[in-house]
């Protein structure tokens, strides 16, 4: 294209020099003779870049070659070469004829160079070839609809359609005589011709090469046969030493047309085939897809042997489990069984307790009530002698009845079998009444009692059976442990809670012995025990007692000066 | 006229010290060991109040309880459960029963009468008024 731009150019050159010519019609020779060389100077640049016409034999071979109707040529090869020849600025005119026409036209140097040329060592005498093939091609068996041909030996005795003078009709006829087959060989002027015999039952079968058979045999309505034979590659071929040029420039384009995807050649071939063509791909490519493929084979594998593994792990984790639930039925039928033991163990337990608990209380019904009768002298007078022996069964008896009780609350408490009776009361009236239980006890002993409640509406929230043994506990020890001065029970509020406090004067606790003043049997020393009689559960009992009630007992004391027992109560006990 | 006291109680030597501190203080006693015997006493002598032992054999207290305050003659008398069971729900399980008071075995003594009396004037006072001149 550039060449014939130049060309243009130049002829721009030629007519503006023509200009000049008449302008100076009037000089001199010498100046005409410049003219004239200038002239075929220039025509000789021009006449070299006129198109070179190539000359190319035509004949009907659809795909490869075909001739219409109206006498245009296409096909694989005519397109391949119109290709070159717009690269190359080459003129292509198609000289058509039948194949033996175009074959001698080639000989006779009427064309340049013949399309679709088989390359034979025979043909190689007489043509040259250039290296890169356009095609490759096989020939191909088509048989008659419903024949049945499955190899070469079904061939015998067959009517055989071929191309005339067409390297199949030589191929053929050698094989045949090879084999000793009694086939008759049907020459026909065209691929369509020899199909047409075929179809109109003059011929058995058809051989043409497989880009006609598979354009064409569906449309003749032939069956396409696994008999396939003589692969050939196809080439332009010229006369032996002529035009080679013109063949090193096809083998140029066409090697770099098939190294590269979607090049014209390509298209090409699959507009005449409407196969995909065999396209080599980069070996980077093929090699990068193997590698993915591998890479995806290989983690398919080990996926696979991964989810056998997991299966088999769930499985067995199964199993496992399975097992698992057994066992935990198995331990909570076990456990139930154990509990119900237990139960009823505590049944029993609490059975006893009741029992024990009535079956002492009688007799000691008894002992208290006569020793009391007889003290009362409801019977008679007593001697200062009886008296005294008397008063001291009563108080053994009334230390008895004390431990039976407090060893009673020690063990519902333990079994958490205590249950409270929660109930709204006065704190006043009841604090009263703890006074008028002790009053006796602190008269006896001359002791002050005071009683200091901030508001004496306050109402409380607990059970009152128990709040009271406490608070009689506390104040009864309080007494206990006072030989003068006062005991004085007090209540304030502080947030929701109530602070009740029993403050003595008596002889205080040591600090080391503080810690374990809650503990059960822990009256301090042996000598307090003889002089101040208890159960020694009295003090475990009321924070056991307080703690169910949401509540706590804390002391202060200091040894000579005083204690200070202090209640810590919720307003709203039963609530929290 | 001293007011009339049934006690119903199958221990002997309860029954004695009760009705000894009674009747030392001028009341008239009568004693049924038995429910069926109490009931029966109730009917006949209409007593001014009535103490209930829990545990007696054949028919408890808390039945006893029950069958008298059914029974529209004898419900105004009022009970109270003399017992030495000390768990934690024999107290609510006499007064749901129909008992009016509850004492606590073993009694005191010096105190015993004194409630007892406390008992009378508090559920009684309808009763004696009806049936003194």
């Amino acid at each position: 294209m550039k060449k014939i731009h130049t060309a243009a150019v130049n002829n721009n050159d030629k007519s503006f020099s023509g200009q000049n010519a008449y302008r100076f019609c009037n000089i001199s020779i010498p100046q005409t003779v410049v003219l004239a060389l200038i002239l075929i100077v220039v025509w000789g640049v021009i006449f070299p870049m006129q198109a070179r016409v190539v000359k190319v034999g035509a004949y009907h071979n659809s795909p490869k070659m075909i001739i219409t109707e109206s006498g245009a040529v296409s096909g694989i090869f005519a397109d391949i070469i119109d290709q070159i020849a717009s690269e190359e600025g080459w003129q292509i005119e198609y000289i058509k004829g039948t194949w033996d026409e175009g074959l001698s036209r080639l000989q006779s140097g009427e064309i340049d160079i013949m399309p679709d040329m088989a390359f034979t060592t025979t043909r190689a005498a007489l043509y040259d070839f250039h290296r890169e093939p356009v095609l490759y091609s096989w020939s191909q068996i088509y048989a008659h609809k419903g024949l049945s041909i499955t190899s070469f030996q079904d061939l015998d005795g067959m009517r055989i359609a071929v191309l005339k003078g067409s390297i199949q009709e030589t191929t053929l006829r050698n094989m045949m005589a090879g084999f000793g087959f009694n086939s008759q060989i049907i020459p026909a002027s065209s691929f369509d011709d020899a199909f047409e015999l075929v179809r109109s039952d003059q011929a058995d079968v058809a051989v043409t090469n497989t880009y006609f058979g598979n354009l064409k045999a569906r449309m003749y309505n032939l069956d396409d046969t696994p008999v396939v034979f003589e692969p050939s590659t196809l080439f332009f071929a010229s006369k032996k030493g002529r035009n080679t040029d013109l063949l090193e420039r096809i083998d140029f384009h066409l090697k770099e047309q098939k190294s590269t995807p979607l090049s014209p050649y390509y298209q090409t071939i699959r507009l005449w085939t409407s196969e995909t063509p065999k396209y080599r791909l980069p070996r980077w490519i093929v090699l990068t897809v193997i590698g993915i493929i591998l890479v995806l084979i290989l983690s398919t594998v080990v996926t696979f042997i991964f989810k056998h593994q997991l299966a088999l792990r769930t499985r067995e984790l199964r199993l496992i489990n399975h097992e698992m639930e057994l066992r935990i039925v198995k331990r909570t039928e076990e456990l139930a069984a154990a509990m119900e033991k237990a139960q009823a163990a505590d049944q029993l337990k609490s059975a006893f307790l009741a029992t024990m608990s009535h079956e002492l209380r009688t007799p000691l019904n008894s002992i208290i009530g006569f020793t009391g009768i007889l003290l009362q002298e409801l019977p008679g007078k007593l001697n200062e002698e009886q008296t005294k022996q008397l008063r001291i069964v009563q108080t053994s008896a009334r230390h008895l009845l004390a431990l039976i009780n407090d060893v009673l609350d020690v063990s519902k408490i333990e079994s958490g079998q205590l249950e409270l009776n929660w109930e709204h009361f006065h704190l006043m009236s009841m604090m009263q009444k703890i006074m008028n239980l002790v009053k006796t006890q602190a008269d006896a002993k001359n002791l002050e009692l005071r009683l200091d409640v901030e508001n004496p509406q306050d109402t409380i929230h607990a059970d009152q059976r128990r709040l009271e043994q406490v608070l009689l506990n506390l104040l009864s020890n309080a007494i206990k442990f006072t030989e003068s001065g006062s005991v004085t029970i007090s209540c304030r509020k502080s947030n929701e809670f109530y602070l009740i406090s029993i403050q003595d004067t008596g002889i205080g606790i040591p600090k080391e012995h503080l810690r374990m003043l809650f503990q059960p049997f822990r009256q301090i020393d042996s000598g307090l025990t003889r002089k101040y009689e208890g159960t020694g559960l009295g003090l475990s009992i009321s924070r056991s007692l307080m703690r169910l009630m949401h509540g706590e007992i804390t002391v202060e004391s200091q040894a000579g000066i005083g204690s200070t027992f202090t209640i810590t109560l919720p307003i709203e006990g039963g609530h929290t | 006229m001293k007011n009339l006291i049934l006690i119903i109680e199958d221990n002997a030597d309860n029954y004695y010290l009760m009705r000894y501190l009674l009747e030392h203080r001028g009341y008239k006693v009568l004693g049924a060991d038995s429910g069926w015997m109490g009931i029966e006493l109730a009917h006949f002598n209409n007593p001014d109040i009535i103490l209930l032992d829990i545990q007696l054999p054949g028919m408890d207290g808390y039945e006893i309880a029950r069958q008298l305050k059914s029974d529209p003659k004898l419900c105004v008398i009022p009970i109270v459960a003399v017992t030495s069971y000390a768990m934690a729900h024999d107290r609510e399980q006499a007064l749901a029963a129909g008992a009016n008071g509850y004492i606590e075995k073993p009694i005191n003594p010096d105190t015993f009468v004194d409630e007892i009396e406390k008992y009378i004037l508090d559920f009684g006072v309808a009763h004696e008024d009806s049936d003194s001149r």
